[in-house]
């Protein structure tokens, strides 16, 4: 049977060959490290934007590389997925983005500052982390059943062709309404969402073909104050803090003006 | 009790009670907040809530350990401890430092990594603080009149874990690295080194509980600290497939965190084999139980729970989603919450000289606090693999998925409550048994306590 001595030998032996194989390992790995995560791109910006996002805790609500906490959207891809023009809005006033939803602290932070962590999360982005998120394998499945939720889904859109040639105002992408609604073929395919009183879900529909189912005046009241229109509706309140009425005025001519460049089949 | 000074202990295990409550009722704070009601959101938002929770948790099973050593060490070593006025100086500071960080988590005053928030100023108080606990340990064991495995094994997990904490502080722009040396610290701390204190209490607790012959029971936890590490250090690999880490991780993390279960299990196994073999039945059931249900609860919590995401293939969907949460929570309860309460459930007659360990409270303390965690943790499983399926899997809108999973939450809070008054049991009865006191030295408490196992030979100092 075993002794003493020969089990103290398994765990000092063990422990030092194990300890000397990590220890290799660790340092091939710091080796490696720098070319799999593009640190010549770490420009002081990004630097900044890490700091600020260890001062404010973020991971303490966040997931970033799947690693925090587990009461906020994993960032690692945010960039991508939102565009910096919705993070920045949103930063500014996270509750406004998302009434009656979970809540994220508002941060004063100035805009340099909000440069500085999106390039943070932009660099975040690009590093190679093995397939990490990977896209989800059964959302194919689900598109037909999406589709005939948001009902202006796929059918919502102007054909190609047509969205190609009529350029969106850059307007649309700034003032965040690309972070969830799709135009003229850009933005997010209908993001769904709860409404926070009935927890419905519901999708944001694609805004192509809007001139058919609104008018002029139900669109301002809709834009200008969702809330008052449909309590609890995750469409959030952007006027007049993020977007002035002159605005919301141009936007919704922009949408009624589509109107000229098609003649829907039906 | 022996010596006069091991008494110091039952002031770490008091500050270490009074921050469980806290970190039970931040835990609340957190539910509630996950089932819409955030009232508190302008004051404690969850990222200080969050931050608050995990490092009480951090906070009170590092006063749980250290209480422990100072309670151990002294006996082991046959001498009294080296500097016990040290020891008071030390606990006061470092429940100071303690407070200091979890008022500045209110006031955004933290360093967001997460596990290791204390701000950087603090970290070095810390460390300070850490290596006066570890000089008088050290010069006690140092200096005592007989050096045994079970005090050289908690002394080296000590050090160990004192020295891990420093890779956690060096700097780096790039957030690959900085959690890449993060994870040097959580990980083999939890899944290292603490698995060395742990494993020492746990023997200490055998040899005294069930009279198993201390040659032997010491000879086996070599191999379970054996095994720990031999499945633990490479095991890191686990936290580094998908954070901008080389590949082969993906490789070495999957093969060695395979294994890390055999390390638990043989911990259980260990555990009921020695009490089953102990002739002697100790009358102190209730640290029997705890000592026991560790063993257990930290392979079911720990080895596999932590099993059942640890393969890349799974992690790839699992990672970030609250199944960490899950295995976490059973985990921690299960390897460190619950030796340090077996601890204190041992230590409490030994030092008061009060035998109050066969009645109610204790036995609804064990047994509920159990009960509610594994209600916790299955409520978390739920949440967690819905969350899995429908955000990770089917692609659906992260707030959407939250929302859904709401209800498991409902099933958290209630699993909390029970957890909760089985934590209110055992404080109650902690209260019951009063100050420690110098007459508990060689009271009669002791001779039943008395060590039937063979003492290494002593050697001269």
């Amino acid at each position: 049977m075993l002794s003493k001595f020969q089990a103290r030998a398994f765990f000092l032996g063990g422990t030092v060959v194990f300890a000397g194989i990590f220890l290799i390992l660790t340092f091939d790995t710091h080796r490696k490290i720098p070319a799999q995560t593009n640190s010549e791109m770490i420009t002081p910006q990004v630097a900044a934007g890490k700091k600020l996002w260890e001062q404010n805790n973020c991971m303490g609500c966040h997931t970033l590389f799947g690693e925090g906490a587990y009461y906020a959207p994993e960032l690692t891809k945010v960039v991508d997925r939102r565009g910096k023009d919705w993070i920045k809005i949103f930063i500014k006033d996270p509750a406004a983005m998302f009434p009656g939803q979970r809540k994220m602290v508002k941060y004063d932070f100035t805009d340099q500052q909000i440069d500085e962590l999106i390039a943070f999360l932009e660099w975040c982005g690009r590093v190679d982390l093995n397939g990490f998120p990977a896209d989800p394998p059964l959302k194919k499945l689900m598109q037909p059943a999406a589709g005939a939720t948001a009902g202006a889904g796929a059918s919502g859109e102007l054909p190609a062709t047509v969205a190609a040639a009529v350029p969106l105002p850059v307007m649309f992408e700034q003032k965040s309404c690309t972070g969830c609604h799709r135009i003229l073929g850009k933005g997010m395919p209908g993001v769904m969402l709860p409404n926070a009183v009935t927890g419905e879900v519901v999708a944001a529909p694609a805004l192509d073909l809007v001139f058919q189912r609104k008018t002029r005046e139900e669109l301002i009241a809709w834009i200008s104050d969702p809330q008052k229109v449909k309590p609890g509706s995750p469409m959030p309140n952007l006027v007049p803090a993020l977007v002035s009425p002159q605005e919301v005025e141009q936007m919704v001519d922009f949408l009624l003006d589509l109107k000229a460049h098609v003649t829907p089949a039906n | 009790m022996k010596f006069k000074t091991q008494k110091i202990a039952y002031w770490f295990f008091a500050a270490a009670m009074l921050l469980l409550v806290l970190q039970i009722v931040y835990g609340f704070i957190m539910g509630f907040a996950r089932i819409g009601m955030d009232g508190l959101h302008e004051w404690i938002p969850f990222n200080t809530a969050r931050a608050t929770h995990t490092n009480l948790l951090i906070f009170w099973l590092l006063l749980g350990f250290m209480g422990s050593a100072y309670f151990i060490i002294p006996e082991e070593a046959d001498r009294e401890l080296m500097w016990p006025k040290l020891a008071w100086i030390q606990l006061g500071s470092f429940v100071l430092v303690g407070v200091v960080a979890l008022v500045g988590y209110h006031v955004n005053w933290w360093e967001g990594r997460k596990f290791l928030e204390i701000p950087r100023p603090l970290d070095y108080l810390v460390v300070v603080n850490v290596l006066v606990f570890l000089a008088n340990i050290g010069m006690t064991v140092w200096n005592g009149k007989r050096y045994t495995t079970t005090s050289i094994v908690l002394y080296f997990g000590l050090l160990a874990a004192a020295l891990l904490y420093l890779p956690g502080m060096i700097d780096f722009d790039n957030q690959t690295l900085d959690s890449f040396y993060r994870w040097w610290v959580v990980h083999l701390w939890v899944e290292g080194v603490w698995e060395l204190i742990m494993g020492a209490l746990l023997c200490y607790l055998l040899i005294k509980l069930t009279g198993v012959d201390r040659e032997l029971v010491e000879k086996w936890l070599y191999i379970i600290v054996g095994l720990t590490f031999l499945s633990g250090i490479l095991g890191t690999g686990h936290h580094y497939y998908y954070i901008g880490a080389p590949r082969y991780w993906l490789m070495v993390g999957g093969i060695f965190s395979a294994l890390e279960p055999l390390a638990f299990l043989g911990m259980a196994i260990y555990a009921l084999a020695m009490a089953k073999k102990g002739g002697r039945r100790h009358p102190n059931k209730a640290a029997l139980n705890w000592t026991l249900g560790s063993a257990i609860m930290s392979f079911v919590g720990a080895g596999f729970l932590g099993f059942a995401h640890t393969l890349p293939q799974v992690n790839m969907w699992t990672h970030g989603t609250l199944v960490t949460a899950m295995h976490g929570h059973l985990a921690f309860w299960g390897a460190y919450a619950m030796i340090v309460l077996a601890m204190i459930a041992y230590a409490l007659p030994v030092m008061t000289g009060r035998k109050l360990w066969d009645n109610a409270a204790s036995g609804f303390a064990f047994w509920l606090s159990n009960i509610g965690m594994v209600g916790m943790t299955g409520a978390l499983a739920v949440a967690g693999i819905t969350q899995v399926n429908l955000e990770r899997r089917m692609g659906l809108d992260f707030l959407t998925v939250q929302k859904e999973i709401e209800v498991h939450f409902i099933g958290m809070l209630l699993a909390a409550c029970l957890f909760l008054v089985g934590i209110l049991c055992f404080l109650w009865n902690f209260w019951r048994f009063g100050l420690p006191s110098d007459e508990a030295v060689h009271s009669d408490v002791r001779a039943a306590e008395e060590d039937v196992s063979t003492p290494e030979p002593a050697r001269a100092s």
